[in-house]
């Protein structure tokens, strides 16, 4: 197997690794800042900025998998 | 000065980046050129904008008096077709480098990040519990 047909097989599969872990990261965020504000609603404020950031941060690592498969993808075939 | 960390704390982050952005520009633009200028500044709009609707879609969706079911939908249909798209249009402009974009939109995490962990070194939370901003901890 060749270096651009490693590429072209490892750079989707990256971008599905990222996607899954961050989807299994936000599902526990998620999940634990519900059980959270159920059980101490009055802390809700907190816990939804502390859940925003930790929701925004893994995000922004999806979308740098993203960016980094767009930038690779360009040296498929070239 | 009213610095807790509750929703505004997001406010007061997109605020600071707003700033530096603001004091950026003049310097981006002679050491880099303008392209490379407004590739990081789109970039940090866009990752502005994200964090707007993650943050308002949060707010929606995950309330202790139930979710705000309509609001939640309107912001997905929004941010996930509209936005996501216009991302990948900045990242198809051929002047705009994706390394450029990607600067911009880490400014905005660099910036919660590094007031997070301001908060966390001057122990500020600690403070307000001690202070009983908080209210009653059960």
């Amino acid at each position: 197997m060749d270096y651009q047909a490693m590429l072209a097989w490892a750079l989707p599969m990256g971008v599905g690794l990222a996607a899954v872990g961050s989807g299994l990261g936000l599902g526990r965020a998620v999940g634990s800042a519900m059980e959270a504000i159920g059980r101490q609603p009055e802390a809700s404020g907190k816990i939804q900025t502390a859940m925003i950031i930790g929701a925004a941060l893994i995000e922004a690592l999806t979308i740098y998998a993203l960016v980094v498969f767009f930038i690779l993808s360009g040296k498929i075939g070239s | 000065m009213k610095s807790s960390f509750d929703l505004s704390f997001l406010d007061r982050t997109l605020r600071t980046t707003a700033i530096v952005f603001l004091i950026m520009l003049p310097f981006g633009i002679y050491y880099f050129g303008v392209f490379p200028t407004l590739a990081a500044y789109s970039g940090g709009i866009w990752g502005m904008i994200n964090l707007i609707f993650i943050s308002a879609l949060v707010r929606s969706a995950i309330r202790p008096d139930g979710a705000d079911k309509n609001r939640a939908i309107v912001l997905s249909l929004i941010k996930f077709p509209l936005l996501y798209s216009s991302g990948y249009f900045l990242l198809t402009v051929e002047k705009f480098s994706a390394i450029h974009l990607l600067i911009g939109f880490s400014a905005t995490m660099v910036v919660l990040v590094l007031k997070a962990a301001g908060r966390l070194m001057l122990h500020l939370d600690e403070k307000e519990v001690e202070q009983g901003k908080l209210g009653k901890v059960h």
